[in-house]
């Protein structure tokens, strides 16, 4: 070679593949390095601290799980939440995200490097965020012959807003580890549909019982598997590959998981579960008709089959519908019905309603979450359709039915982005693939292949067909560039403002541009923490019962395992009615104090009185006639706290609770709840069967302690106006043990 | 190959000589009737009792006389057994001759029939017959101050109660003694007064001095009690630490001596009648009023700390200032506790930070032999002092240190701490880090300490070769090696099931 240049050593030949080799690792390390660094701001800007409310639980499970070991673990039951009930929580969690964590815990600990189990729950997160792009890098390495297709993809989804959402440092949630999990399987079923190995299936049906331990939502794998088989079916592309890998995964992917306590005998009972299985019968069918059609003539063959497929269909409906109305097969659950209708949780199920995250998407969210990757992702779904093997159909369903699913609920913009890091990837891959490569036909050796090629039809003899104009090039990549940069600006930027806030700590600015931090959630969690019996019970709206848990250690009436809606709707009750209801209800659960959130000093939006409607709500879906959404509502229908305010919204507990003292803090008459914008009646509400024990220095949290039966064995009222030496209104003299009124 | 017999000589060295001088405290045993022989006289006795901190700190000074025919060499100390548990840092010297340190002092074990504890002083040499001798004995009294009334409204002034004996108690005869009470405060709504004991008045106030006594007591039995109180105003917070546990870190590798001190905190100030009120703390933080509350604790640290952090059970104590300050003075660490500890509240953090190894260890002369001075207790600074029920000293030395020795230095005032018979001293081992024997660790337990103590110096002398420095490195490299060749090995195996 005349052209041969030093670098060629190490570009070409067997060298230069070793060369690429190690530079693809030493990218995917570096992607890798980004994605975790990428979600560390909240651990820079504030503390190594657990976020939010579900990562609470998991912490203080996985605390458990390593205080206790593996099997007092997995036969937990918890007396210090749900309280009087319990919670056999051991049998109601996925305990991957735990089990995951403690083993990572033990393996530090045995090599002994002294970290604190907080720590490790923190940073799995990221850690997995890692994984997950490695693993995006072999399942887009799958779908595509270019080599960038995949180090794109695993870029994207290194530093994607929609997954970062869910895998900040803190945010120890099970999505930590699923989103890992959900990829990784795709990876493992692809290879296994491409190879038709035993293997592959194998390992996929084993990461997929590792997905079914950590998140509930395995469910999408459980589906989107069979109908992509069910597909490729219809497609008419059976094949033994197909057989091989979708039979081996059924059956020791459900095999495993089943092992899991809390799905149990869910794979074969429940109705998210029906379409795999009914898809294993059915590759069996087919299987059978194709061993079948080896030995029928064309004709007779055509016949059976129409009759087999009518015949297995009517049957297996029927079956269906049958084991359905009998109550075999357990009916969708009502969060997947608000799937499929988003109004039908806000009338039958408040609960579900009540969590924001369940609520439909807005447009912007795909952009915030997603950035350049949105208006890419249908350019990469159609350059699948243009290839069309068995792994581009995966990609189109998936990406059909996340679509549908994120723009459903919030959350699951979470299951989506992996496609859409796919597709993305595909798409800019073949742009950059064809747009950057500086090579250009030579005219002249053209001009003389076209004089030696003269005798045959000019048609036929090969055209220049390409980009080759310099400035074309330079164009698009220089655009590509541009969007590549903003897109990693926004993902910065996103990631920094909007996903990267304990929630448990607020910052604020001080005048002098220095930071100040409200931690009046764990300065009150805190003092009941230190300063309580050990077994003083916690009443609170469910919102805090997995913090209370967490950081108070101390028992509570409901968390954000809302497993017993009558439960929360007690509490509720509590809340939203007169003293003179709520205090046996909270004497029969045996309440010592009551926590609620209030914002009205700090202007904190967050709190309990703008969560109050939704107690109303839940309360009245149990007591329709003791609770009343329409009466805390004027007659105007507004939802006011000032003067103006109903009567029971008044006398409701969460009300008093929430503006007792509050006006002492002010001059006389001025008053003002900063976050309802408006001014408080002058008067604070009087409280008779609960006293202030805390209020923590914002006044975001208040405690209030419920006092004891009165000594004379007179009613709260009377004692309390008794003490404040006003005349006794009504000569209701009782004598007798103490007792507990009930109306 | 020689790094392989290095990492497995390494691995085989013994981690801990014998030379090293654990100690456990011993009381001794005395029989039921014990009485301690009348061998000597107190011709006078003048005892201070300083009631300014939240604990009673006394001084005792004596003029004792042996009027037994034969030398005598042991002085017995009485305390009633309630008391003598509270009893902290106890210490005896001579007085016209303090520079020559401290008696050997030895504790007795309770007696069931008898309410008598005593510390038995040990002079260096017996007191000849007729022979005077001037003691000065000092010891704090810790949890000895009650509040009275036991709770009180948020901005209620606090009253502190103080009982003792008018008469010093000994266990000799004394001829005069006087006891001097300095209180805090002029405010003193009740205090006893005696009758008939001395001419004037008793007891004789001066300010916020209270003197009872001189009284002539030649004709009083030893062992009488003359109980007196006084209660006076104190509004400040009765710090309590019930557990102090401290590590000290030595790196060697790093230069790096990381402390980190976890206490459990309580304030035994008085008791809150009604429930706590926000609205009456933020007035009266606003006026800077005085309160029985910590609102604040300052911590001062030594030159060169560097990264403090303070956290407790559920992370970051966000309130907390550090002011790293300059090399000469020192930083400070302003430490907010997340709430207003009141009468009765508890609460307990973690505090930690780092230091310079350079100024604390020196290299001996003797090639592998060290010399570490470390503070024994730092401790919050306070004007209103601090108590430790318990403190737990740990030593965490580097790998391989051998040969440990430990002493804490005396001058010529007391230095706060009991004497090292009455510290238990264990030697353990600690794995962390990667470590194979693990670190020597050096536990000295001692309980009653108050913040008199915070300038105490611990010394400790070890041996430390340059095989112990490398044990750590050799022994992750030939992990790795190992790693590799095995990753290695098993990569070169072929399992699969084709043909060959």
């Amino acid at each position: 070679m005349a052209q041969s240049s030093p670098l060629d050593i190490v570009l070409k030949g067997s060298s230069g593949q070793s060369t690429r080799g190690l530079l693809r690792i030493i990218i995917l390390l570096t992607i890798a390095a980004a994605a975790v660094a990428s979600r560390l701001f909240s651990v820079i800007r504030f503390e190594s601290i657990i976020h939010e409310f579900d990562p609470w639980f998991n912490f203080r499970a996985t605390k458990y799980l390593v205080q206790n070991g593996f099997y007092s673990f997995w036969d937990w039951f918890d007396d210090r939440t749900w309280h009087p009930l319990g919670r056999v929580t051991g049998g109601t969690l996925y305990p991957g995200l735990m089990v995951t964590s403690g083993v990572v815990y033990h393996i530090l600990r045995f090599l002994t490097i002294p970290v604190d189990i907080r720590n490790v729950c923190v940073l799995l997160a990221p850690g997995f965020s890692g994984l997950t792009a490695l693993a995006m890098y072999l399942l887009t390495c799958e779908m595509s012959t270019s080599p960038s297709a995949g180090l794109l993809a695993a870029a994207f989804m290194g530093i994607a807003p929609g997954y970062i959402s869910r895998s900040v440092a803190g945010s120890y949630d099970n999505e930590a580890i699923a989103i890992f999990l959900l990829v990784f399987t795709f990876y493992l079923w692809i290879k296994a549909v491409k190879n038709g190995s035993i293997m592959w299936g194998a390992l996929t049906a084993l990461f997929y019982g590792y997905m079914v331990s950590a998140w509930g939502g395995y469910v999408f794998i459980t589906n989107l598997i069979p109908l992509h088989v069910f597909v490729l079916l219809c497609m008419g592309r059976y094949s033994c590959r197909v057989y091989i890998s979708y039979t081996t995964w059924y059956a020791l992917g459900t095999l495993g998981s089943m092992q899991i306590p809390f799905v149990g005998f869910l794979p074969i009972r429940n109705s998210d579960h029906m379409s795999a299985l009914g898809v294993f019968g059915l590759i069996q069918l087919v299987a059978f008709a194709e061993f079948v059609r080896g030995f029928l003539p064309g004709k007779q063959f055509q016949k059976l089959l129409t009759a087999m497929v009518l015949l297995t269909f009517g049957l297996g409906f029927g079956g269906l519908v049958l084991l359905s109305v009998s109550g075999i097969i357990a009916p969708w659950s009502g969060r997947f019905y608000s799937l499929w209708d988003t109004g039908y949780a806000k009338i039958h199920i408040p609960i579900i309603a009540s969590v924001s995250e369940h609520q439909p998407t807005a447009w912007p969210a795909f952009f915030f979450d997603l950035n350049f990757l949105i208006w890419l992702f249908p350019a990469g779904v159609f350059m699948c359709f243009q290839k069309l093997k068995d792994e581009h159909v995966f990609v189109i369903i998936y990406a059909v039915l996340a679509s549908y699913f994120a723009g459903v609920m919030v959350r699951l913009m979470l299951t989506l982005t992996p496609i859409v890091c796919v597709a993305a990837a595909l798409a800019l891959s073949s742009i950059l693939d064809s747009f950057l490569t500086m090579g250009r036909p030579d005219p002249e050796a053209l001009a003389k292949a076209g004089a030696e090629d003269s005798k045959t039809l000019r048609s036929t003899s090969k055209p220049v067909i390409g980009i080759y104009s310099f400035f074309s090039k330079l164009t698009v990549s220089a655009s590509v560039t541009v969007y590549l940069l903003l897109f990693v600006s926004h993902c910065t930027w996103v990631t920094s403002n909007a996903y990267s806030s304990p929630s448990v700590v607020l910052a604020s600015r001080l005048p002098d541009g220095s930071q100040h931090i409200i931690d009046d959630y764990r300065e009150a969690y805190y003092w009941l923490r230190q300063n309580t019996p050990d077994n003083a019970k916690i009443m609170s709206w469910w919102d805090y019962g997995y913090q209370i848990g967490g950081m108070a250690d101390r028992p509570t009436l409901v968390d954000n395992n809302t497993w017993n809606n009558t439960h929360i709707a007690t509490v509720g009750k509590a809340m939203s009615s007169r003293e003179e209801v709520s205090y046996p209800i909270l004497r029969q659960h045996d309440v010592d104090y009551v926590l609620v959130v209030f914002g009205g000093l700090l202007g904190y939006s967050g709190d309990d009185l703008n969560k109050f409607l939704w107690m109303v709500r839940i309360a009245e879906g149990i007591w329709p006639d003791e609770v009343k959404e329409r009466d805390f509502f004027t007659s105007r229908g507004e939802y006011r706290v000032d003067d103006e305010a109903t009567p029971t919204m008044r006398n409701s507990l969460m009300y008093k609770m929430s503006y007792y003292n509050y006006q002492s803090l002010f001059p006389a008459g001025q008053a003002v709840d900063r976050v309802r914008g408006s001014r408080v009646p002058a008067e604070s509400p009087q409280l008779n069967t609960l006293e202030e024990a805390f209020t923590s220095e914002n006044w975001i949290i208040r405690i209030f302690k419920v006092k004891d039966l009165d000594n004379f064995g007179r009613d709260h009222s009377n004692a309390v106006s008794f003490d404040k030496g006003l005349k006794r209104k009504r000569a209701a003299k009782k004598k007798g043990p103490r007792v507990l009124r009930t109306e | 190959m020689w790094f392989f017999t290095a990492t497995v000589l390494g691995l085989l060295a013994p981690s801990l000589a014998a030379a090293t001088n654990a100690t456990t405290p011993f009381r001794v045993a005395l029989p039921s009737d014990f009485k301690p022989a009348q061998v000597f006289k107190n011709t006078n006795v003048v005892r201070n009792t300083n009631l300014e901190k939240s604990y009673a700190r006394e001084t005792v000074n004596l003029v004792i006389e042996n009027i037994d025919k034969k030398p005598q060499g042991d002085y017995y100390v009485p305390f009633p057994a309630d008391v003598f548990e509270r009893v902290g840092g106890f210490e005896v010297r001579d007085k016209k001759a303090p520079q020559q340190g401290r008696f050997v002092v030895t504790v007795t074990e309770p007696v069931a029939s008898s309410e008598t504890q005593y510390f038995i002083v040990h002079f260096p040499e017996p007191l000849a017959p007729k022979s005077q001798l001037t003691l000065g004995i000092s010891y704090s009294l810790l949890s000895s101050l009650s509040p009275l009334p036991a709770t009180i409204n948020q901005n209620e002034k606090q009253y502190l109660s103080y009982r003792f004996s008018a008469y010093v108690p000994s266990a000799y005869q004394t001829l005069t003694q006087k006891t001097k009470l300095k209180l805090p405060s002029t405010d003193v709504p009740e205090y006893t007064t005696t009758e008939g004991l001395k001419s004037g008045a008793d007891p004789e106030r001066k300010g916020a001095t209270y003197t009872y006594g001189p009284y002539d007591t030649a004709k009083v039995a030893p062992g009488t009690e003359l109980p007196v109180s006084v209660r006076y105003e104190y509004t400040h917070p009765v710090i309590t630490v019930n557990l102090l546990e401290r590590d000290l870190e030595v790196s060697h590798w790093g230069g790096n001596l990381a402390t980190e001190e976890r206490y459990w905190l309580r304030n035994n100030a008085s008791q809150l009648t009604n429930q706590f009120s926000r609205v009456e703390w933020t007035f009266a933080s606003y006026q800077k009023a005085p309160t029985c509350a910590v609102r604040e604790l300052t911590y001062p640290l030594l030159p060169g700390s560097v990264d403090p952090y303070f956290i407790d059970d559920i992370g970051n104590v966000s309130t907390s200032r550090y002011r790293p300050g300059t090399a000469k003075t020192g930083a400070n660490l302003e430490f907010k506790p997340r709430y207003p500890i009141f009468g009765g509240w508890n609460y307990s953090f973690k505090l930690g930070w780092n230091n310079n190894l350079s100024s604390f260890l020196r290299k001996a002369a003797n090639a592998d032999s060290y010399v570490l001075k470390v503070p024994f207790i730092q401790g919050p600074k306070m004007a209103e002092g601090v108590q430790y029920e318990h403190v737990v000293l740990r030593v965490v030395l580097p790998e391989g240190a051998h040969n440990v020795r430990y002493e804490i230095l005396e001058g010529t005032t007391s230095n706060g701490l009991p004497g090292q018979n009455q510290i238990n001293a264990t030697f353990s081992s600690l794995k962390t880090y990667m470590d194979t024997l693990g670190r020597t660790t050096l536990t000295l337990e001692v309980d009653n300490v108050t913040d008199e103590a915070r300038d105490s110096q611990l010394i400790v002398t070890y041996e430390h070769t340059l095989m112990d420095a490398l044990r750590k490195p050799l022994t992750i490299f030939g992990g790795l090696l190992a790693v590799f060749v095995g990753i290695w090995s098993v990569g070169n195996l072929d399992v699969s099931i084709k043909k060959r």
